[in-house]
């Protein structure tokens, strides 16, 4: 069916909150029949927030033909891209890239779009016309909304009035056969405009210095500095502090941001949309659980989740509102990144017992808005006297904080006479008015208290002196003596288990401040808990909406009851009143919910335990398995030994990345492991250097290994690689793809499950470099024969007696790796590649970008014509077949007089902790996801395994073996990572079907490397493959040789007042695909016309790798992002879409991939082909969605799909 | 690529005239039938994917157990139906050989 939508581009005061705070500078897309309407309002309502403006959500069911005209109102050109569609790029793309016909429209004028609604999901549209990034830019400035795409033939009514609507963000959707749910629209922006009352930027009112940029959702906001002004303006709740009470509607009434309205049992689905620019966010929603891919049962479970810019997700939360244990009460949903949830991120599901028609009020008296009950489901009870429903039988006292709930404190209150009439028939602690745990359930109880005491991080003595940690009580002692090392508590029960816990605050009420941290009065503390089941009023270890605040003070103990229905990841636990202020201290901990019947035993002794980072689970059903728990932390606040803040920030209180960065309250940092002839080579050698003090993780060969992957603190996005092993992205589903490498964010959990095929050192790290500089890497020590202090898995073989002693550290380069052993097939053909490693000038762009001091990978026979320039550097991509040995002999070139920082100082881009680390002369390659031998051919130098680098003129072999098809893999340098990579020492390597051979595109000639082949084979159509290694961090020179360094404002349209500021470390350098970038603002000196910037019409075609196919060829892209700093990239290609896990045929279907950042690889391929289903030609944009700061840094480039035979191209063969 | 049904590659006839897998199948009714009243552990590709629990007694292809551990606690304790051609995988304890462990404590029976 068609649907028309006609839709207008407004300038819009956007008011954020009932604060004031507002955006002058605004702009919105809204339907036409609510221009006139949105801008009286907002012309009667200048410093309140109005309804209607919110991001633009319209609806379609999938097939539907989508007609939108676009009229625009604003003064630029501008247009609306829509991901996800099916359209014809000449008409409908909302851009002017390459040779297409311009779809962007002229201020005044209109355009009308017709795309497909190809399947459910949802749309996000964005504008286009206007690429820059700064406040002047579109999409900070609201330019964003969305489609949400309905089952076939759903529609959908207003939750208030139950008739049928046109737009909004919040809809019921209803089908004649499937139930009907609510659906909620979550649409995460940051970096917006935003002024006060005043029309100033808002100051903080502790450190009087601006606050932190917008962080919001819909178009709104609520910062804890805004209500914490009341508090300390004496107009609530005299005795509060601030953080403790930020998200309290009992002290302030409720938030201006988004609050999702339903009852107990309600399906619903929450269209999760990141609209903004800049930052990756974790979302978060507490109570609730769902599928981290709503089409695919076998995929994991989650319940926190990081979304990247211009990407978007599906939750549906199982079990519908109130999960499985039908808990009623407010939900919080939020950023779980601290500076972002404190500066406003966040919002309400707020689940509902009673009926709502509109007759109750809050108990602050503000009116309950109706809500109609879903039509098929039974409408809740009405409310009455004796049983108000939620939040009415709260006994709190508005413009104070929320009331402890009853029975929870150790020795406090009961119940009142209407909490017994809401409570179940036999209410306990921890479960008053739900009861998650079924009858006899096994119950298991643990005593925990929040401590704090210094904690050291190194060997050179960076310590937080003021570490604040979850300890089991029976360990407290020894903890704070020193007797046992202070860890991350992680606690372990098998499924089926009802756990109590006794929560003891045992934390000073004062955080004394300093050159960190304001003094803050951390009176209370609780353990907030992830994905088991729980009553959300009164053991959420939050202080939420008009739930009870359910923490303790200074001394006291609560008691909590959870469930853990069935085999759960590790779950995550943590204070909720004053997480900004101390969770970075180290107020994390995690419990595990294993296989039901797992026992847990000390990996060294053997003894029962039930807690510990390291554990053996041991289980009459499935195997034996090792388990490990990972923690990163970043903003740790650490001094060093003569108590020096290590990056303090400007002020303190400033959230602008302060401190460094820990793994399970350790780091080791590079710095210190020069060794004495100060080669980098050598930094992760335990034979120079002794092992890291990090977690150095133990198993024997053949072992199944567990790793649980968590963010304990505190803001940034990390990248974990394990070199040498991986694991199926959906754990529970094997025709998942393999991964060696996570994405994390702050909250989210992941169980890495793997073995150990051979024994030897096996490398993890969160490989940015700034991790990696700062320390956040270990080992894997896989022992091939006994050793003391670790037990066998009861189910493996015995590990053979020790026949040799272990190796020692002795201070000396280890020896040179011996020529390897197959590994472990000897059969099939050997793939042999000569490669050198050598130094030269790389051209990034025709208006001579450039990095003098490239270093890059390529066979042995094309060096020569690489360096005359007859062939144009980049990035080494070699590949080879399943089955395939694989030999390569790796040789360097690499002088020292080529390198630019001979004094081994790096200025920029530059990593935190700057200090000497002189540039390596020996290099290698690493690559990912296949096949090694780690002692011998891993690529790298690490701990006690043998030299694998090579010096100038030297050689070595690596052998490796394609076992699976695993598609794009990186490749790239590890004996320099501070000085090597970024220049451009890395590559990729491609597994690929066996008997597939590899066409030159333009020649049909076998061709050994290169980023764009076809790839032909006996059974397979021809294949396009595009290979595309997005990288970032480089240091580039202009044409007049001058440093590139991009302010944090944006170079297309700088703000009227410069700013000065630069950006944060890893955010420093240039960026750009295949060693090319092409920087908007060279095209823009050269044509000051913002929508005509990818234009090919208007400039030539962009130096980035132009990638051609015709209509309806297949195409593969590889995409690979090794390099290197810790911003995570959005990638997203116009008018195509894949399956976001290429082995999974139920895998949801998208266009975009999140999370590009080192050691990221994808594997693209696009459904329909070249042109998708409906195989129109033109130029299709392939970009970064992060519009501050990739594309005007030159982060995109054009796949052209040809209509006509071009002379240039031969087509594929039939 | 197909196979046809019942041709001799698959189902090889006997004698008798009945095929492999119709004795096959016979033989597995009459297995369970004879270990009626015996502590069983079954695998089952559908959920709940394990069983433990006592033969009660077998109704065609049927065996019905008295289950006293599953993967899903809610689901314990209680009689189950299960489709004996449909089981992936199985062990009945019998007298003198190993015995299925006691997941849920509950002491245990000793074989018959």
């Amino acid at each position: 069916m068609k649907r028309r939508y006609h839709v207008a581009a407004i300038p819009i005061r956007i008011v954020l909150n009932h604060f004031g705070d507002h955006n002058p500078n605004g702009m919105m897309y809204v339907l036409k029949e609510n221009e006139k309407k949105v801008k009286e309002l907002v012309g009667k309502n200048p410093c309140s927030p109005v309804d209607l403006v919110q991001p633009l959500v319209i609806r379609a069911n999938e097939g539907d033909e989508v007609e939108i005209l676009l009229e625009n109102k604003l003064d630029f050109h501008a247009g609306m891209h829509f991901q996800e569609a099916e359209y014809d790029v000449h008409r409908a793309d909302g851009t002017n890239v390459g040779f297409n016909k311009d779809t962007t429209v002229a201020p005044s004028g209109s355009i009308l779009y017709k795309i497909k609604a190809a399947g459910e999901g949802t749309y996000f549209f964005s504008d286009l016309g206007n690429p820059s990034n700064g406040e002047r830019g579109s999409n900070s400035n609201g330019l964003f909304g969305a489609l949400f795409v309905e089952k076939r033939f759903s529609w959908w009514t207003n939750p208030e009035s139950g008739k049928p609507m046109n737009s909004g963000v919040y809809a019921d959707i209803h089908h004649p056969l499937l139930p009907s749910f609510r659906e909620y629209g979550w649409i995460f922006h940051d970096e917006m405009e935003v002024n006060d009352l005043t029309g100033n930027r808002p100051i903080d009112h502790l450190t009087n210095q601006e606050t932190e940029s917008f962080h919001g959702a819909n178009y709104r906001y609520e910062p804890m500095h805004n209500r914490q002004k009341l508090i300390r303006e004496g107009i609530v709740c005299p005795n509060c502090e601030g953080e403790e009470v930020h998200h309290d509607s009992w002290v302030y009434g409720d938030p201006a941001s988004p609050i999702f309205r339903g009852y107990v049992g309600d399906p619903a689905k929450i269209r999760l949309v990141h609209g903004g620019v800049k930052e990756t966010h974790v979302f978060h929603y507490h109570v609730h659980q769902w599928f981290s891919d709503p089409k695919n049962l076998d995929s994991e479970i989650i319940d926190s989740q990081s979304i990247s810019p211009q990407s978007h997700y599906s939750i549906e939360p199982l079990y519908g509102l109130g999960s499985l244990q039908g808990s009623f009460g407010d939900a919080i949903i939020h950023c779980h990144l601290y500076p972002h949830f404190m500066a406003g991120m966040w919002g309400i599901n707020r689940i509902f017992n009673t009926l709502q028609d509109g007759s109750q009020s809050y108990p602050n008296g503000v009116p309950i808005k109706p809500l109609q009950p879903l039509p098929d489901r039974k409408a809740p009870p009405e409310p009455t006297k004796e049983k108000p429903g939620f939040p009415n039988f709260i006994p709190g006292k508005v413009g104070f904080k929320a009331p402890r709930p009853p029975l929870g404190i150790v020795g406090g209150r009961g119940l009142t006479e209407l909490e017994r009439q809401a409570a179940i028939p036999h209410p306990r602690p921890g479960a008053v008015f739900v009861d998650p745990c079924p009858e006899n359930t096994p119950v298991k109880e643990f005593n925990i208290s929040l401590i704090q005491l210094p904690i050291i991080y190194n060997k050179q003595g960076w310590h937080d002196p003021k570490g604040r940690i979850y300890v089991l009580d029976e360990d407290m002692e020894d903890i704070c003596a020193g007797r046992k090392e202070p860890e991350p508590l992680v606690i372990h029960a098998p499924a089926h288990t009802c756990f109590h816990i006794n929560f003891t605050n045992r934390v000073p009420s004062i955080l004394e401040g300093g050159v960190f941290q304001h003094t803050t009065r951390t009176y209370e503390a609780s353990m907030h808990i992830h994905f088991v089941k729980f009553d959300v009023l009164t053991n959420d270890g939050g202080n939420i909406g008009w739930n009870y605040d359910s923490s303790t003070l200074e001394g006291e103990t609560i008691r909590y009851s959870y469930y853990a229905d069935v085999e759960l990841k590790a779950w995550f636990i943590h204070d909720h009143l004053f997480a900004a202020t101390h969770q970075q201290h180290g107020a994390f901990a995690s419990g595990i919910v294993h296989p039901r019947f797992t026992t847990f035993l000390d990996s060294r002794s053997g003894e029962e335990v039930d807690h510990g980072v390291q554990v053996t689970a041991t289980n009459p059903l499935i195997p034996d398995y090792r388990d490990f728990v990972l923690f990163v932390q970043d903003f740790t606040l650490l001094f060093d030994k003569s108590g020096k803040p290590l990056n303090p920030p400007k002020f303190p209180g400033s959230q602008d990345d302060p401190g460094l960065f820990g793994v399970n309250y350790k780091n080791e940092p590079l710095q210190f492991r020069l060794g004495t002839d100060a080669d980098p080579a050598y930094t992760f050698s335990s034979y120079v250097n002794g092992d890291p003090i990090t977690p150095i993780l133990k198993a024997y060969t053949g072992d199944p290994v567990r790793i649980r992957l968590l963010q304990g603190a505190q803001e940034e996005s990390h990248s974990f690689n394990l070199h040498g092993l991986r694991w199926l992205k959906e754990r529970g589903d094997l025709s998942s793809k393999l991964e060696d490498q996570q994405h994390i964010g702050i909250s989210e959990s992941f169980t890495l499950d793997t073995y150990i095929p051979r024994s030897g050192d096996y490398f993890w790290a969160f490989e940015t470099e700034e991790d990696l500089w700062n320390g956040l890497w270990g080992l894997i020590r896989a022992f091939d024969e006994n050793v003391p202090d670790l037990i066998p898995l009861s189910d493996r073989p015995k590990p053979l007696s020790r026949s040799k002693p272990l190796p020692e550290p002795n201070g000396t380069k280890p020896p040179k790796a011996k020529e390897c052993d197959p590994v472990s097939v000897t059969s099939g053909p050997v793939r042999r590649f000569d490669i050198v490693a050598f130094q030269l000038p790389i051209v990034y762009n025709d208006f001579g970008d450039h990095d003098p001091h490239g270093i890059m990978f390529a066979i042995k026979e094309d060096m020569q014509d690489i360096l005359k320039g007859v062939k144009k550097p980049e990035p080494l991509v070699i590949r080879a077949n399943v089955g395939d040995t694989v030999e390569v002999t790796l040789t360097s070139l690499l002088k020292a007089e080529l390198f630019p920082f001979k004094d081994g100082i790096y200025p920029y881009p530059q990593v935190k902790e700057q200090a000497f680390y002189p540039p390596s002369l020996r290099i290698s390659l690493h690559p990912q996801l296949i096949q090694y031998d780690v002692k011998t051919s891993a690529g790298e130098t690490v701990g006690f395994n043998d030299d694998q680098t090579v010096g100038p003129g030297e050689k070595v072999m690596y052998r490796w073996f394609v076992d699976s098809q695993v598609g794009a893999c990186g490749m790239w340098d590890m004996a320099d990572i501070h000085n090597h990579k970024s220049h451009g020492a890395f590559g990729a390597f491609v597994a690929e079907p066996r008997g597939t051979e590899y066409l030159d595109p333009y020649t049909l000639k076998p061709v050994q490397s290169g980023a764009n082949v076809i790839l032909r084979h006996t059974f397979l159509p021809d294949i396009r493959e595009f290979v595309l290694i997005m990288h970032d961090g480089v240091r580039l020179l202009n044409k007049l040789d001058e440093l590139l360094i991009d302010p944090i404002a944006g170079i297309l349209l700088p703000p009227h007042s410069q700013e000065k500021d630069e950006v944060d470390t890893y955010d420093e350098g240039s960026r750009g695909y295949n060693y090319r970038s092409e920087r908007l603002i060279n095209r823009y000196q050269k044509h000051p016309a913002l929508h005509d910037l990818f234009s090919s019409k208007v400039f030539e075609d962009p130096a980035t790798p132009l990638f051609e196919s015709y209509a309806g060829d297949p195409v593969t892209i590889r995409l690979i992002t090794p390099a290197e700093r810790r911003r995570s990239h959005t990638f997203h290609l116009h008018g195509h879409r894949w399956r976001f896990d290429v082995k999974d045929i139920n895998s949801r279907v998208e266009s975009f991939v999140g999370f590009n950042i080192a050691g990221a690889v994808r594997n693209l391929e696009l459904y329909g082909g070249a042109g998708a289903y409906q195989k129109h030609p033109g130029d299709y944009l392939y970009r970064s969605g992060n519009i501050q700061w990739d594309i005007e840094q030159g982060m995109w480039g054009i796949m052209r799909v040809h209509a006509q035979s071009q002379k240039h191209l031969p087509a594929l063969k039939e | 690529m197909g196979r046809k049904k019942g041709s001799r590659d698959t189902n090889t006839i006997n004698p008798a005239g009945t095929t492999e897998n119709q004795l096959k199948d016979k033989e597995l009714v009459n297995h369970f039938k004879r270990h009626i009243g015996r502590k069983a552990f079954i695998l089952t590709e559908a959920f709940p994917f394990m069983f433990i629990g006592k033969i009660k007694k077998v109704l065609d292809d049927m065996a019905v157990l008295s289950v006293e551990t599953t993967s899903v606690p809610a689901l314990e304790n209680r009689e189950w139906s299960v489709h004996i051609h449909s089981i992936e995988a199985f062990y009945i304890e019998k007298v003198g050989s190993p015995k299925i462990p006691d997941l849920n404590g509950g002491g245990g029976e000793e074989p018959l």
